[in-house]
């Protein structure tokens, strides 16, 4: 299991398209990802509208959970999703 | 139903400027959706039979994306994986076998998101797309089509109440001319129609009466459709002949970018007479810092064509959002915190906004005037001269846009050096009527006799005043109506880059006392029809 904390820049937060970006990401890279605001329960990254649902706004933390051991491939997967909330 | 003889003559506003004949194609009113409903106690079919809906309307988005091209095709890749969503389908699947069928299962399982994304506008609208989708889904399920089938092949008008951008992504090369029952000037249809240059008429109400295989003319420049009519019926636009070199006042370009600071330097144009500022900010994700503005100014004052370059500082509102500023949700964000109002809460972005200008102003040696929109008192119109005066070597003004300020002008002799109207804005909030509201076109004309007289008022009372007055709204941009304006007493117009030509052409073709003359039968007009009809034939006789 590898987590990082990542940060929303994009300025209408974690709306459709990066929730969608993302989900589909996970989706192809057949890894279980789990994603929540910081200090909340995290949540399955395989729904974008549950990701939607978690109302994270510009400016909030992420924490971003993957369940692998292998660092290269958690770090691969975690720039793409901070690229994804950059808006 | 009335049917309608040849000849009979339905009359709307028109856009574009050349008629076409082609024969009529309605448009479908959309079927109604069976209401909620039980299955038959097949819970597994009713689940394939959903899976197989969601398919198909996936596949539909798809069609649209590549359609759309690509800067809309993320926009329905993202519907698409909502559409998709495990979780949406699991809610579809309980609701199943709690007894719902599948169309009304996926609705309720849509319906069931309100709660979650309530009072969250990025999400709201998404919602609203989910919900189409919803129906388009239950749709499928019950054999409804809600496509616009429209043909391939021959000439058709088509003719419709209003037609939505995901309408208009379908019109096909068999779409000669368009019809609307509803819209206005400024609505999607309208939009759409000019920049691919197919004739239509907008806001039609008689076109209720049109049914599939009629011939029929759509005339714009005569804002109306001839049942039967051929091309030899077609109104001809009024051809302006230059009378002198000068137009009787000058004519000004609209900008609202580097692009368009180049481009508006091919015209004739003298100066610009609108650059609209937000566009610069609303692409920023935070504050660009002042270096960047002072930049970006420098390389559109620079480009801009020869003359003053009226600036107008952010016209911005909770509807159309700077990022980097806080603009909440509000209810009616056409009379909310928007233009110069913002200064309540973003003082600063305001001063750096005039700051960053002086800087460009400096470097390029252009004459500058800076304007605030969304002015509404006196004593606002007179502190933003005080701040932009404090900032800057400028001439300073504000927009007219609401009827308080209209009303106040004589309160600002000696405070400003110009007023510029804002038609559009205008008309709104004259007539209390949303723009954004497709069935209220009617009473947006600017050829409505209420808005010539108060444009009467604002010039007579700018130039007792000694304030320079000019118009920089939509309704500038035609010529005719241009022509009116400069009878009204107005100092300037400004058009959008493509009108800059045409209405210089009207204004050169008129002496000023002839235009006065017309901007008398425009103010003894009683409807928005007969001012538009008496002007063009007051022009006809001059010409």
């Amino acid at each position: 299991m590898i987590t990082t904390t990542v940060t929303i820049e994009d300025p209408i937060g974690l709306h459709a398209r990066p929730a969608g970006q993302i989900v589909k990401l996970v989706k192809e890279s057949g890894l279980t990802v789990r994603m929540g605001k910081a200090g909340e329960d995290l949540v399955l990254a395989n729904s974008p509208l549950r990701m939607m649902a978690l109302k994270a706004k510009t400016g909030e933390q992420m924490v971003v959970e993957v369940e692998t051991d292998d660092q290269a491939v958690a770090d691969a997967l975690f720039a793409q999703i901070k690229d994804f909330l950059k808006g | 139903m009335v049917t309608l003889a040849s000849g009979t003559i339905l009359t709307g506003l028109g856009v574009g400027l050349n008629a076409v004949r082609g024969e009529v194609f309605r448009v479908k009113p959309q079927a109604t959706l069976p209401g909620p409903a039980k299955h038959a106690g097949d819970a597994a079919g009713e689940k394939e039979t959903l899976r197989g809906a969601i398919h198909h309307v996936a596949g539909y988005l798809d069609e649209l994306s590549v359609k759309a091209g690509e800067t809309s095709a993320e926009i329905f890749e993202a519907l698409k994986m909502l559409l998709e969503d495990e979780d949406l389908f699991e809610t579809a699947i309980a609701e199943i076998e709690s007894g719902w069928n599948a169309a009304t299962a996926f609705i309720v399982a849509v319906d069931s998101l309100d709660a979650i994304f309530a009072g969250d506008a990025a999400f709201e609208e998404r919602l609203v797309d989910l919900k189409d989708l919803a129906r388009r889904v239950a749709a499928h399920i019950s054999g409804i089509h809600m496509g616009l089938d429209l043909p391939t092949t021959g000439s058709y008008v088509i003719v419709g109440d209003d037609f939505s951008p995901a309408d208009t992504a379908q019109f096909t090369d068999a779409v000669v001319g368009v019809v609307t029952i509803k819209g206005g000037p400024t609505s999607h249809t309208a939009i759409i129609c000019r920049s691919r240059s197919i004739p239509a008429l907008v806001c039609c109400p008689q076109a209720v009466d049109l049914v599939d295989g009629m011939q029929v003319l759509v005339d714009p420049v005569g804002d109306r459709v001839v049942v039967g009519g051929d091309a030899s019926m077609a109104t001809k636009a009024i051809s302006f002949v230059a009378k002198s070199l000068d137009p009787i006042i000058p004519v000004r370009a609209n900008i609202g970018s580097l692009e368009d600071s180049i481009q508006a330097a091919t015209t004739a144009a003298n100066g610009v007479g609108l650059f609209r500022t937000e566009l610069l900010y609303l692409s920023e994700t935070t504050m660009p810092p002042a270096t960047k503005q002072a930049k970006s100014y420098a390389e559109i004052l620079k480009a801009a064509p020869e003359g003053p370059i009226v600036v107008r500082t952010i016209d911005a509102g909770s509807d159309k959002p700077v990022p980097f500023l806080d603009m909440p949700h509000e209810e009616n964000p056409a009379l909310g915190i928007r233009g110069f109002r913002l200064i309540q809460d973003h003082r600063q972005f305001l001063i750096d906004q005039l700051e960053s200008l002086e800087v460009a102003r400096k470097e390029t040696g252009r004459e500058v005037w800076v304007m605030a929109p969304m002015i509404a008192t006196a004593s606002e119109a007179i502190e933003f001269a005080e701040l932009a005066r404090g900032s800057g070597d400028y001439k300073v003004g504000i927009m007219v846009e609401t009827p308080a300020i209209a009303m106040a002008l004589a309160d600002l002799a000696g405070k400003l050096d110009f007023i510029s109207v804002g038609t559009n804005d205008l008309s709104q909030y004259l007539f209390a009527a949303d723009r954004m509201n497709a069935g209220l076109g009617a009473l947006l004309n600017p050829w409505q006799p209420a808005l010539v007289r108060m444009l009467q008022v604002i010039a007579s009372e700018s130039e007792k005043a000694g304030i320079s007055s000019g118009v920089c709204g939509e309704s500038a941009s035609d010529p005719a109506f241009a022509v009116v304006l400069a009878g009204l007493g107005f100092n300037s117009v400004s058009a959008s880059r493509s009108q800059v030509g045409a209405v210089r052409s009207a204004l050169s073709a008129v002496t000023l006392e002839q235009a006065q003359e017309v901007a008398k039968v425009a103010l003894a007009a009683t409807t928005a029809d007969q001012c538009k009809s008496a002007v063009l034939d007051a022009l006809a006789t001059l010409a």
